[in-house]
Formats: structure tokens, sequence, C-alpha cells
């Protein structure tokens, strides 16, 4: 079984080296066709293996999903293309997030990714537009190294996959906790009461970097008087 | 106009008793389909499920026939403001003019320019319908039912499509959405007006977003749930809506719809005067018209959701109340709520006809410097109010309202700065009189 994964992995990293732009054409369709080719392996793995019958098909989906958009966001030429992969990628992983019953943070998600930081983005791609484009959109910058760091994450994380494929030794998975009062409480209360400190520290670490945000942003309203006496 | 068979029409389409008994018919008919299939659909509306699917199939056809009728809405209330009469050339008293608006739309030639973003192009006006749509999933749009076959301990339905856990949270981060469809619009048009249009809308939205989200916290403080279904139940059940505990973050919430669905005074994106047509000046026909649907669209969810918040959702004084789940009060439950949102897209359309456009230092001023502040301060007023358990009592809660708006009126009377002052690092006018 680590064979097989760690097959799927290498495979994975050469066809995400191949298709990031930059390359030609033809090298980048030969690294999409490895890239669906380990897709298409890893999906059945699962498949067979994950336990649960169900929401198998609905899994498959949103994940396939996901792992199709986020390699759109890094190999997209165009930076408003790759942050609308970013906004598909957070709704593939919102709806894994419902499937294990996690409404409230899969609502979070939408919210704070969809609705504000991805605007933001957007937003900003826009402003910067060029009439034609920047360089680093057209070529990768580390492309060999960005595929092997992300490829030795991933074998590490597989010893943990593997432990889960392999019946025996999985750990059971917990439960959903639909029986639960609701997940808001669920989350929220815990936050309040377990956990207040840790939020105040949060609380107070935004606050500085909101501070210091506009410290750094901050222009000083000129006159026209003053600026004719600057010059 | 000479053609004499065209004539003939014309002056019968123009009776009312034409327009009217075509209507009639038309519902008879469907009526009569609906009762002769009804062994068929029988069991479909016993399961929740099956039942939910139901509702939404027919909210989605009312709302989007809605959205044509609320065309034809806002030309006539715009003609009762300018003092005119509005379209009444189609149809008896202009009923038929959505029909020829729709025509028109679907008739005309679809452009699409050379030069823009042909994929995002596309996406964009669909973008902006589906977020609007999306939002009527979790409408509590009569309270439950229990159908007369049913047992009489079956538990009854809900007509809620969906009844979320996460309640109007999940309005909020569709509402979110809307903003994509805008801006990019502007960004695929490759055209600097409609460049303008579309960041305008970003930054709007996202900082009118910060209001809407301290109103509905009021909201949710009193009532402590976060699903629309329980707060209408809430209100009905004391009779106390949440408007008379809560005016100011009702007008909140509602500066914030009214905001978020870029309706004058907050239509900057679309600033004909200043921006050709904004967000949408390349699109033409039926794309045009999709954002034009979702606009209207958007409109009727916020007035769905500020009733049900706010409102007592199908609630009134004297009618069935929630322990009455028979069929007919459900329909009369209906009416009521359809009823309540068709006065606030009434007063969407009349607040559009009579306020000036802001300017844009003014919009983003009155979001972060005025109704922020104010949403916090009530948010923390209806905190302690929930700390001391007053939150669901109306005169603690209202003295707690009026108290801050005193406390924010003489703060605005000492600043001594209105909203239309000018931008400050602006250079200062010179007011002397030149001779």
């Amino acid at each position: 079984m680590p064979t097989l994964l760690i097959a799927i992995l290498t495979l994975g990293a050469v066809g995400l080296f191949l298709a990031m732009p930059g390359g030609r054409a033809d090298t980048r369709r030969v690294g999409w066709v490895v890239l669906a080719a380990a897709g298409a392996v890893l999906l059945a793995l699962l498949l067979r293996l994950v336990p649960g019958a169900d929401p198998r098909g609905l899994f498959a989906g949103f994940a396939l999903v996901a792992v199709f958009a986020a390699l759109r966001v890094i190999t997209h030429g165009k930076p408003v293309y790759s942050a609308l992969y970013f906004i598909l990628l957070i709704f593939a992983v919102t709806g894994l997030l419902v499937l294990l019953e996690a409404t409230f943070l899969s609502m979070a998600l939408v919210i704070i990714y969809a609705g504000a930081i991805l605007v933001t983005y957007v937003f900003v791609i826009m402003l910067a537009q060029q009439s034609r484009p920047a360089p680093y959109d057209v070529k990768s910058r580390e492309p060999v190294w960005g595929c092997l760091a992300g490829f030795l994450l991933l074998i590490l994380l597989a010893r943990q996959i593997e432990l889960f494929l392999v019946p025996a030794q999985r750990t059971p998975l917990p439960a959903p906790i639909a029986e639960a009062p609701g997940t808001i409480e669920a989350v929220g209360v815990p936050l309040l009461t377990e956990y207040v400190v840790a939020i105040q520290i949060i609380g107070l670490l935004l606050l500085a970097a909101l501070v210091g945000a506009i410290a750094i942003a901050r222009r000083r309203p000129t006159t026209r008087a003053e600026s004719e006496g600057d010059e | 106009m000479t053609d004499p068979t065209i004539k003939r029409i014309e002056t019968v389409l123009r009776k009312p008793a034409v327009i009217f008994g075509a209507g009639a018919a038309i519902l008879l008919l469907v009526t009569a389909l609906l009762a002769l299939a009804f062994p068929l659909y029988k069991p479909l509306l016993s399961s929740q499920f099956s039942f939910s699917m139901i509702v939404l199939a027919v909210m989605l056809v009312l709302i989007l026939s809605a959205t044509a009728l609320c065309i034809l809405f806002e030309r006539k209330i715009a003609g009762f403001t300018q003092d005119r009469y509005g379209p009444n050339r189609v149809g008896f008293w202009g009923l038929l003019q959505p029909v020829a608006d729709g025509l028109k739309f679907l008739l005309k030639e679809d452009i699409i320019p050379r030069h823009v973003d042909k994929p995002l192009f596309l996406l964009a006006p669909a973008l902006a319908l589906a977020a609007s749509l999306l939002g009527f999933a979790i409408i509590p749009w009569a309270g439950q039912v229990r159908w007369p076959w049913m047992p009489p301990d079956a538990p009854p339905l809900s007509t809620q499509v969906a009844n979320l856990n996460v309640g109007f949270l999940y309005l909020l981060a569709v509402g979110s959405l809307s903003v994509y469809g805008v801006v990019l619009a502007g960004y695929a048009s490759n055209n600097k007006y409609a460049f303008y249009g579309g960041m305008r809308a970003a930054a709007q939205m996202i900082s009118y977003e910060l209001p809407l989200g301290l109103g509905l916290l009021v909201v949710l403080l009193v009532s402590g749930t976060l699903q629309l279904d329980q707060i209408v139940q809430q209100q009905a059940a004391t009779g106390v809506w949440n408007i008379f505990l809560h005016p100011i973050a009702f007008f909140l919430v509602l500066v914030s719809a009214l905001a978020e669905a870029n309706r004058a005074p907050f239509d900057l994106p679309e600033a004909e005067q200043e921006l050709v047509g904004g967000y949408h000046t390349e699109y033409s026909a039926m794309k045009f018209a999709m954002f034009f649907l979702g606009e209207y669209a958007h409109m009727i969810t916020s007035s769905a959701l500020i009733v049900a918040l706010f409102f007592g959702g199908w609630h009134f004084w004297g009618l069935p109340g929630p322990e009455n789940v028979t069929w007919w009060a459900m329909l009369i439950k209906l009416a009521v709520y359809l009823t309540k949102v068709a006065l606030f897209i009434a007063l969407f359309m009349l607040v559009r006809w009579t306020l000036p456009r802001f300017r844009f230092d003014q919009l983003m001023r009155v979001a972060w410097q005025s109704l922020v502040p104010i949403g916090v301060a009530l948010l923390a007023a209806t905190a302690a109010l929930t700390y001391l358990g007053w939150q669901r009592n109306v005169w603690a809660s209202l003295a707690a309202n009026l108290l801050l708006l005193a406390v924010l009126l003489r703060s605005a009377a000492r600043s001594k700065r209105p909203v239309t002052a000018r931008q400050e690092d602006l250079p200062e006018i010179d007011v002397r009189p030149t001779t």
C-alpha cells in the first residue's frame, strides 16, 4: 500500500511540475494527463477503502473538484482566474465540511474566505492589472522546489493516510455531532468558556495587526498650501 | 400601427375584462389541473424532503415571475413619485408590460464585444442571478403544516426548503457571494467605466456587510437562535415583533440591505451619470436582463429576511398562530408573509425614487463612521440587557434604543460635521466672495 501511495504522489508531483506555467504547451498537456492518471488512481483507492457507504459519491465529487481547483490555482496564467479557482476550492471544501456535519465551520469558511478575503484579492488583482501579463504570472518562479516541498509534505502525511487505509489499524471515525444541541452551540460555548484566554489573545493580536496596518498605510492629509510649501 | 389587426389586438388587450378574465382563466386552469393530478402528488406532500422540493419549485417560479412583475411595479412607483402615469400602453393599466419587456430582452441582439474576457463575461450574469436566488432556501414561508390525511400525531412539516442549523449565517454567506457577479462583470468587460463600477461595488459590499452583520447579531442576542423559523415562532408566540424591541437594529439592516442590493441611494456601481452604465455597460439583451433580475431577486430575499427577523414573518395579530398547523392556516400565513414582503419591496422602490445618490466618500463614511459604531454600541447595549435577562422586555430595550439614539444625536450635534461634509484630504474651498 505505501508503495502505491508513494507512486501516486510521485506521479502527481511530476505531473504538477510539467503542468506549471512557463513550460511549453505540449509539455503542460502531458503534465495534465499525468495528473489525471494520478488523480484517477487515488480516487479509485479512496472509493474502495473509505468506510461509510452513503456520502461516498458526494465525497468523491467534492474531493475531485477541490484537488482540480487547487491545481488550477497554481497553474493558471491569469491571476483573476486563479482567485476564482480558489473560490471554487473553498466551495468544494465547504461541501466536505457539510458532509462531516460541521455546518458552522463551513459557513464561516464561505463568509470569511469567499466573502471577504477573496473579494479583497480580486479587488487588488484588478487594481494591479497590467496591459500585458506580468513575467511572474507567465513563468512560475521555483517549480522544482515547490513541487518537491509539496511532495515531501504529502509523503509525511501518507504515513497517516496509510494507517487510515489499512482497516485493521484504522482508528474509528469521530461520530457526527448531529445529536448535539447544535453545531453553533457546540462551537460557541467552548470558545467562550474553555478557550476564552486564547480568544482574547487572538483578538489582541488582530487588533495590534490592524493598528499596525493603519499606522503603515496612514497618509497625513496635506492641504494644498502645505504641499505648495514643500515644493 | 396602421395595421388593422395589430390595432384590433391592442384594443382587445387594453380592456380590463380581457386581462383579468385571462388571469382568472389561467388560475382556474392551473387549479383544476392540480386538483385532477392530486392523487399523483399526494404521497409526495407527506414527506418533509419531497415537500421541501415542492416548496422550492413553487417558490422559485413565484419569485422569478415576481421579479418580472417587480419591474412593472417599479416603473409604476416611479410614475407615481414623479406625478405621471408610468407604463400604461401594453394591456390594461400596463399589466402586460413585463411580457413586453421580457420579449424585448429575448429578441434583442446579444452582443459579446471582441475585447472582453469571454468566459468571465458569460459567467458574471449567471453568478449575479444565482447568488441572489440561493438565499430563498431558508426563508420560513408559512410556518408548519400538517395535511388532513396525515395522522394527527405526526410531526408537522416545515414550509422551509432547508431548515439549516446555521440559519441566517447561510444568508450572510450567500449574500457575500453576490459581489462576485458584479465585480467579474466589471473586470471581464475590459472597459474602464465597467471596471470602476465593479471596484465601487466591491468596496461598497465589503463595507456594508459589517453593519448588516452587527444588526443580525443584535437579533441573535434577542432570540438566542439562528434559525429563522424559530425566530418567527418566538415573535408569533409573544406577539411582540423584534422591530418593537430594536428599531435601530432594523434600520441598520434595512440600510445595509439596500446597499448590498446596489439600490439607490447606494447605486454608485451603476451610476449612469458618471459611469455610462456601470458594471453592465457592455451587456445587452438577456445577459443584461439577468443582472436586472438578480437585483430584484436580491431585493426580494432581503425583504423576506427583514420580514422574518423584525416583522414577525407570517404572524399577524388575530390571524392563525403557530399552534394552528392546518392547511388553510398555512395559506393565510403565506399570504401574510408575501404581503409584508411586497410592502417592503414598495418601500425599497419608494426610497429609490425619493432619495438622491450618495457621493462615494459619503457612502464610505456612512458605513464606517456612522453605521458601524452605532451597531457596536447597540450590540453592547443588547449584550448588557441579555446579561440582565431583559432581552425580550419591550420597555427595557426600547429605553436602551432611545438612550442610544439620544446619545448619537447629541454627539452628532456636537461634532458639527454632517455626513455631507467634504472629504478631509481634499483642499479647503475658498469661501470668500470673489469680487
